[in-house]
């Protein structure tokens, strides 16, 4: 181990000194780098793709404020109670390399961290995805002339209409199918899709089970003891018990459950144990999301030893549906996103993976662009980000919506109509992560709705 | 032993002869567990005897046995103890319901924590308490069915503290869980009128000081509460039948609302506002929020096919009365209590039998959570032992009473009334649940919530309980347990006295924590397998009696056969 972190250290040092990044060769990236070169030497064709849940339904109009005048004062217009002063997004202001004629956008003044990643072409926005079953047009939504996602502006169906394109209920999620095409070429199955928080459908495959792991890692039964209250035999008796299901089904799948927390816990923790928390010290503090994205970033450091060439994660953070006291506490959410998912973009840089791991970001739905007095209630739209080394960033992607209630981009209340659907947002990161076309219409069923030509949105 | 199809106990109104008849049999709480165990394996058939084929049902009087008593008290309370059992089999399960019904609450959250000084200012800006007052009432209150019924209530009627965002938390939520449990017994539509007028409910659903729309600035009024009051407090999102099934139109489910009628009711759900302007008290949260006339919209609303105008209380109690007279109501809200109450997968027939009761007490009176909760309760889906060797049948405890459940067979107390078990809603290092901590309105886990490429999911059915059910769950749980049977949380301590009697004998030992913690309803492979560990400790070795208490406690509440209540 000691030869293998000495070399490890040369390898970065030499590397860091061809990207000329040398000035942040600090003892942790250091470490780190070592970390990342240990997991390079197998990993030569690894990706990582990481859904960021924002629970409860993201307030679109904050988060990417109009900035050009005409397109503020339209948002001013609808939201003078909760709109961001003019003044206050100018050091966000974006700066995409495409037109968008003559819109300009800034993002939450929270959101600093993100304005960096934009800027050094690490970052994407996409305008306006949101759920749909087929492309929408205000007309057809109108004469109620296509299909659409049922249950709109319902938390729970359009949370999981995003991740399992169906309302709850839903038996899969397009994360966990992307998991079943390639669980098989995984070390371990079981590590294919990982929860950091609870259970999420989009994890879900029709074969793959997601596994939850702590910010911490994984929780050793009775803190590793051999015994219980005194007794070896308890201890052996305990696991029997815990993971012998009888003949109810409910038992059965209790038992299940904790079989797979047992027999991982050894691979994962001892694993785990070659890249510390104690070295991944970019993120910050008092930030939950940060916490699990940073877990997410040494299982990254250790793929290779844990034999796994695709993975698929869910991190989420909630508090996002306010209908109430929005400007007290969307910048200040929407800046733990920011810092959260530049701190995870410059671990994976630090370790070397950057273009090999993509984030991006999800939520149930935007929310109207017109207040309620001091919040916004539930939409349909919303923008969103991806974010690695692997995105063509820099850019927004999409079209830009009208401003305004009962435009043609919106369904009243400034409820935007989604001009991309979460079928192509997610065809498009499928893509990158190695689904074939073929394989497509498995992930996402309704993908076949749409042009061939419109799969692939070119972000990353 | 088996009866293949067993009516329900209340198939016919008139038919509770169970309590009444029960009594007649007091001398079986005199029977030795161990014996009856072993001779009954989890409950004799003998409760219910043939029936008709339809309509109304003779129930042969029997008496009933330790396990079944165990097993209703395991549905109907936070937790059996060897007196409750003895209590059931002497009064019946219908005469023990009448005397929970009867029996007033013994102290208000509120009072509990006026009393124990939370009202002084320095409290204002935080929640302490609130978690020792729920803890407490859990434990050691007497009025154990409304305390279950009220967290069954706090399961759908969700208010989380986290979500409240006024001062003097604590107080709020108190009112908001005091105002469930007054009105456990009571009248649904009583309960319509508490929580659209609750502090709590109002800062938590974001309707409190709500506004008309305002032209000049485009505001609208706020949707949460009206959305969520019909999607997951009365209705549901489709239409339903009474046994809960969904109605169809050509192959398509049936909507209950659309958009409009949200937005339609969100302005009826304008104005209401606090009751008075004085913050350094809490007594403003419980009182009834009033109606701000000059944030109040008093033009026309519609929804669910009503329309009023004028706004005010009047158009608020117009709304409810609708809400409250939709056909869905029975449905919606008796399946979920069921689910709460007794299985996660009720047939259809039982849901209509309590869906029934629920539009009708027998009286002509809609709403009578006595009567839904007897129905629940006294169904033979819920008593009949046929549930006993379904591997369907039943729930997945809730990780809140499992904890409960310990904590009331050995007599938890805390003589400093701190009740240290506090928030455990952690699911690495607690129970993944604590009872008023949802972290959203949608609960610690849905109705409808199936575990996704399981054979549960593959056979159709819902387990609500395994959405808060994952790898770091499963461990967290057994670890924190490890160290509660061991150590208690503060000095919230347990009382192992009496099961230390029986430590020496394992036998003994595992048939009682079997029957009071377990409902009986360990396999005998488990019971032979717990007591293979605990004779492992040699009697005679240091702290022998406890260590082998904690082995059969620890090793019950962690098996698979515990955590699926049938």
């Amino acid at each position: 181990m000691d030869f293998m972190h000495d070399q490890s250290r040369r390898a970065f040092l030499k590397r860091s000194a061809a990207l000329g990044v040398a000035g942040v060769a600090t003892p942790f990236v250091t470490s780190l780098a070592g970390i990342g070169e240990a997991a390079a030497a197998t990993a030569s064709d690894y990706k990582a793709l990481v859904c960021v849940f924002l629970y409860g339904g993201n307030d679109y109009a904050n988060t990417l404020p109009p900035y050009d005048s005409d397109g503020y004062a339209a948002y001013m217009a609808a939201r003078a109670n909760i709109a961001l002063t003019r003044e206050s997004l100018a050091a966000t202001v974006l700066n995409p390399t495409n037109s968008l004629g003559g819109r300009e956008y800034a993002l939450a003044p929270t959101m600093g961290s993100m304005k960096s990643l934009f800027d050094a072409g690490n970052a994407a926005v996409i305008l306006n995805v949101g759920t749909l079953v087929q492309p929408t047009t205000k007309a057809q939504y109108l004469a109620n002339s296509v299909r659409l996602p049922p249950k709109l502006f319902s938390h729970n169906d359009q949370q999981s209409y995003f991740q399992a394109s169906s309302p709850e209920g839903a038996s899969s999620g397009w994360g966990g199918r992307i998991g079943d095409l390639f669980q098989s070429g995984n070390g371990s199955a079981t590590l294919t899709c990982i929860n950091t928080s609870g259970n999420a459908i989009y994890l879900t495959g029709k074969t793959a089970v997601q596994y939850t792991v702590g910010t911490n890692g994984p929780i050793a039964l009775l803190n590793n003891s051999s015994s219980l209250y005194g007794s070896q035999t308890a201890n052996a008796t305990l696991r029997a018990l815990m993971t012998g299901g009888g003949g109810h089904l409910f038992a059965a799948e209790h038992a299940r459950v904790s079989k797979r927390a047992l027999d991982t816990y050894a691979q994962v923790s001892g694993a785990l144990a070659n890249a510390p928390a104690s070295d991944f010290t970019l993120f910050p503090s008092g930030n939950g999301l940060a916490d699990q994205l940073k877990i997410v970033a040494r299982m990254i450091a250790v793929s290779s030893q844990l034999g796994a060439k695709r993975q698929v994660f869910f991190v989420s953070i909630g508090g996002f549906d306010m209908h109430d006291l929005l400007v007290a506490q969307h910048g200040p959410l929407m800046g733990k996103v920011a810092d959260a998912m530049k701190a995870f973009y410059d671990t994976t840089a630090a370790l070397g993976v950057a273009d090999k791991v993509t984030s991006f970001t999800a939520s149930d739905f935007g929310r109207t662009l017109q207040s309620n007095d001091d919040g916004s209630d539930h939409g349909w739209g919303s923008h969103h980000f991806v974010v690695g080394g692997a995105v063509n960033g820099q850019k927004t992607y999409g079209i830009a919506p009208a401003i305004g209630n009962n435009t043609n981009d919106d369904v009243g209340q400034g409820r935007l109509l989604p001009t991309l659907s979460v079928d192509q947002y997610a065809a498009t990161l499928a893509n990158w992560f190695g689904v074939s076309a073929g394989d497509m219409p498995t992930v996402l069923p309704n993908i076949g709705n749409y042009n061939r030509s419109a799969w692939n949105l070119g972000f990353v | 032993m088996t009866i293949e199809e067993e009516p329900p106990l209340v198939a016919d109104k008139g038919a509770r002869p169970v309590a009444s008849d029960a009594r007649l049999t007091p001398g079986v709480a005199t029977l030795a567990p161990a014996l009856l165990l072993a001779a009954c394996g989890g409950g004799s058939g003998e409760s219910t005897g043939p029936s008709a084929p339809s309509g109304s049902v003779k129930v042969v009087p029997a008496a009933i046995t330790p396990t079944q008593a165990s097993r209703f008290l395991a549905q109907s309370t936070m937790g059996a103890t060897r007196t409750m059992i003895d209590t059931v089999i002497s009064r019946g399960f219908s005469g023990w319901i009448d005397d929970q019904m009867a029996m007033p609450r013994a102290t208000s959250h509120w009072d509990w924590l006026v009393a124990n000084g939370f009202s002084d200012s320095s409290y204002m800006n935080g929640q302490a308490g609130f978690d020792q007052t729920m803890w407490r009432q859990l434990i050691v209150e007497p009025d154990q069915l409304r305390q279950r019924v009220g967290m069954a209530l706090l399961d759908i009627l969700v208010v989380g503290i986290g979500g409240v965002n006024l001062n003097w938390r604590q107080f709020a939520m108190a009112a908001y869980v005091d105002l469930l449990l007054d009105n456990a017994f009571g009248n649904f539509r009583t309960l319509l009128d508490g929580i659209t007028t609750n502090a709590a409910m109002g800062s938590f659903l974001t309707f409190l000081g709500n506004r008309k729309a305002n032209p000049r600035t485009g505001a609208q009024p706020d949707e949460n509460y009206a959305r969520e009051l019909m999607q997951l407090f009365t209705l549901g999102l489709y239409q339903l039948n009474m046994d809960g099934s969904v109605k169809m139109s050509g192959g398509a489910p049936i909507e209950t609302y659309g958009a409009d009628d949200v937005s339609g009711l969100a302005r009826v759900f304008t104005g209401l506002s606090l009751a008075s302007g004085t913050s350094t008290t809490p007594d403003r949260y419980r009182q009834p929020l009033v109606m701000n006339a000059s944030i109040n919209e008093t033009g026309s609303a519609s929804f669910l096919g009503t329309s009023t105008s004028g706004g005010g209380t009047a158009a608020v109690k117009v709304a409810l009365d609708t809400i409250f007279a939709h056909p869905n109501l029975p449905p919606f809200l008796s399946k979920q209590l069921i689910q709460r109450l007794v299985t996660s997968n009720p047939s259809p027939a039982y849901i209509t039998r309590v869906a029934t009761a629920f539009a009708d007490n027998g009286s002509g009176v809609r709403g009578d959570l006595k009567a839904v909760i007897k129905a629940i309760l006294l169904d033979s889906e819920a008593r009949g032992d046929a549930a006993l060797t379904s591997n369907t049948a039943g729930k997945l405890r809730e990780p809140v009473m499992r904890l409960t459940g310990w904590a009331r067979m050995f007599g938890v107390t805390s003589p400093s009334n701190a009740w240290g078990f506090g928030d455990t809603s952690s699911q690495s290092n607690r129970l993944g649940q604590a009872m008023g901590r949802s972290p959203s309105v949608f609960n610690f886990f849905r109705p409808g919530y199936e575990p996704p490429a399981s054979p549960i999911s593959a056979a159709g059915l819902v387990a609500p309980e395994f959405q808060i059910t994952n790898e770091q769950s499963v461990i967290g749980y057994v670890n924190y347990m490890q160290n509660i049977i061991a150590n208690g949380a503060g000095d919230a301590k347990p009382d192992y006295t009496s099961i230390l009697t029986k430590a020496n004998d394992s036998a003994a030992l595992v048939d009682e924590v079997n029957l009071v913690l377990a409902a009986g309803q360990l396999s005998t492979a488990t019971v032979g397998a717990i007591r293979t560990a605990v004779d492992s400790v040699s009697a005679t070795s240091t702290n022998a009696a406890i260590n082998r208490v904690g082995i059969a406690i620890l090793l019950t509440m962690a098996s698979t056969d515990f955590l699926t209540l049938r």
